[in-house]
């Protein structure tokens, strides 16, 4: 008897661990299915090459060319304006190391790459989602196999910020500071927003610390009496500060990441018009709404989702949802649907809020595998420039 | 020796490292984010990039060119213009090479000129109502040399004498077009994105004597 009763617990430990392991796989699959047929549905040409460069679209070819190619010096060769320096170097340079063992094609290196990361921030998810198997299968759904599945399987920075943000997350829940603070340093190497989790760190430090007793005026001075700590915070922007330094010392302008956007066409304004203008942009055919509103709508969810991280004391992690969502929102809306979806905090929220019931969790479930068809045909169309 | 003694040692020597490492990020941290507000950059990289004093980045583009000689800045001058357009063009298309941004640039290297020259240039203006006139000022090597008001979609032919001033023996002739009134495509736009006009055609000729 009690033999059993040991071994009960140990076979439903074991089943539970193979289907954390089995559940991404699985939507690995039927997103990589599904993502296909959508391929095939407008390309004439078959084959998973094919398939690969039909989804490398918008940002995905700048991050083809820094992976073969590196960051121009100035003058930019071909006499252009746009320097590759706005795209961040981690994800290419890990795709060209990986590339450099395995001689295949950059995107067939990079998508198999995005799947094996987005595949691992579904793994390093599932304690943050207080091992719920529901809202687990929905997340997984949602990265691989949901309607914005195209962002984390193909060369876009995604992938890696994704997986990357959840370390950081999962570091911070069991108040492993060091390992946030490195998870951190690699996240500002990926994009530049992943800089901003260090908020997140020195919250969940600061409420660490308050729920063992202590008081909100002594934290600095208790701070500073942990260099372990003064570690993890000085670490975290290591990624950034690196890049800032190499791009110095090649074309002699450490800031050439915030510069080149005039290039882009960039220009600081007001986030409401932008998103004010967004949801004015109404079709002129058709009811399916425009790119601009999709962008504006992502936005609005993003910050909604923020305030309800807030309202469930999630501070670091709201803090730094709200900070990716309007910093970017300061010069307009463009790839705000990438960034929103992009926010491992958010997505898993709305996981742990789509499981709720039973109903909720297949109704989304259905929604996302329904939608990768149509959204991926969308991407690889160019309908929907959700760049 | 007792173990108490030994693991004190240990912290103490771990907390100091952490603070020697925490001084040296910060420090680092620091030193890079001085050389970042301190750019080493030439100035057409800072006019364009930092400074946003200008819409045209220069480049070090030079163009052929012969006296007497009409290069089309239609489609069918691609080749021809290409090497002449510095900065501030799009195109060119079938109606020519539009102007984009504040500011547009040629640059064409010429045989050495002791006499004025005769520019003529046919351009029609980019006209989206209420603005249906653009201004511009031309400048050769850095010298005002014309300002003309276009009106109308039509193209329009543009004579005006470059003097020896402008000239000075110059072996290159660099063609500024500032417009006053250039078109944004929409009101949060870039300035980058300034429309103002269109260029058909350049020439260059010798001023008759007398």
């Amino acid at each position: 008897m009690a033999l059993e009763a040991v071994a009960r617990p140990n076979a439903g430990g074991r089943f539970v661990a193979v289907a954390v392991v089995a559940v991404p796989l699985a939507f690995v699959v039927s997103g990589l299915a599904i993502r296909y047929a959508a391929f095939a549905s407008v390309s004439a040409e078959p084959g998973f090459a094919a398939y690969a460069q039909a989804l490398c679209r918008w940002d995905c070819a700048w991050y083809v060319g820094i992976s073969e190619h590196g960051y121009e010096r100035f003058p930019i060769p071909g006499q252009s304006n746009v320097g590759r320096w706005g795209f961040f170097p981690l994800y290419p340079m890990l795709v060209a190391a990986i590339r450099s063992v395995f001689r295949f094609p950059t995107i067939l290196v990079a998508s198999i790459t995005s799947i094996a990361c987005s595949y691992a921030a579904c793994l390093v998810a599932w304690p943050l989602l207080e091992k719920n198997m529901r809202a687990y299968v929905l997340y997984c759904a949602f990265l691989l196999s949901g309607p914005f599945s195209y962002h984390f399987t193909t060369f876009l920075t995604e992938p890696l910020f994704v997986l990357l943000t959840s370390c950081v997350f999962l570091a911070l829940k069991r108040s492993s500071y060091l390992a946030a603070g490195l998870s951190s340093a690699l996240l500002s190497a990926t994009r530049l927003v992943g800089v901003l989790v260090v908020f997140a760190t020195v919250i969940q430090m600061f409420t660490d610390y308050r729920a063992k007793g202590g008081s909100t005026l002594s934290f600095p001075r208790w701070l500073l009496g942990r260099p372990d700590l003064l570690v993890a915070i000085f670490i975290s922007p290591a990624g950034l500060f690196a890049y800032i330094l190499f791009l110095y010392l090649t074309i002699g302008d450490g800031f050439a990441f915030l510069h080149v956007q005039r290039a882009f066409g960039r220009v600081p304004g007001n986030p409401l018009a932008f998103i004010w203008d967004g949801f004015s942009a109404v079709p002129t055919t058709g009811w399916l709404p425009t790119a601009p509103q999709w962008s504006a709508l992502a936005a609005l969810i993003g910050l909604a989702l923020s305030a309800v991280l807030a309202v469930r004391r999630q501070y670091g992690a709201a803090l730094f949802c709200a900070c990716c969502i309007i910093l970017p929102l300061i010069t307009n809306l463009a790839s705000m649907v990438r960034y929103v979806v992009g926010l491992a905090p958010l997505t898993i929220l709305l996981a742990m809020l789509s499981s709720a019931s039973k109903l909720t969790f297949l109704a989304a479930l259905a929604l996302f595998l329904g939608a990768c068809y149509f959204m991926t045909v969308a991407w690889i169309g160019g309908y929907l420039a959700l760049v | 020796m007792p173990w108490s003694d030994i693991s004190g040692r240990y912290l103490r020597g771990a907390r100091l490292a952490s603070y020697a490492l925490a001084a040296v990020l910060a420090g680092t941290e620091i030193v890079i984010l001085a050389l970042a507000l301190n750019p080493n950059v030439n100035a057409d990289y800072r006019a364009y990039y930092i400074d946003r004093t200008t819409t045209c980045l220069n480049r070090d583009a030079v163009g052929s060119y012969t006296l007497g000689e009409t290069v089309s800045f239609r489609s069918d001058g691609a080749k021809k213009a290409a090497g002449m357009r510095v900065c501030g063009w799009s195109g060119p298309v079938a109606d020519g090479t539009h102007s984009l941004g504040e500011t547009s640039r040629l640059r064409l290297k010429i045989p050495p000129l002791h006499d004025s020259v005769t520019a003529t240039l046919q351009m029609a203006a980019a006209i989206r109502p209420p603005q249906v006139t653009q201004r511009i000022i031309i400048s050769v090597n850095g010298v005002r040399v014309h300002a003309v008001t276009l009106s109308g979609k039509e193209p329009r032919t543009v004579s005006f004498v470059i003097p020896t001033a402008a000239l000075a023996e110059a072996r290159i002739l660099d063609v500024a077009f500032d417009y006053l009134d250039g078109i944004p495509p929409s009101s949060a736009a870039s300035n980058i994105y300034k429309r103002a006009i269109k260029l058909l055609s350049f020439r260059l000729d010798p001023v008759e004597p007398g």
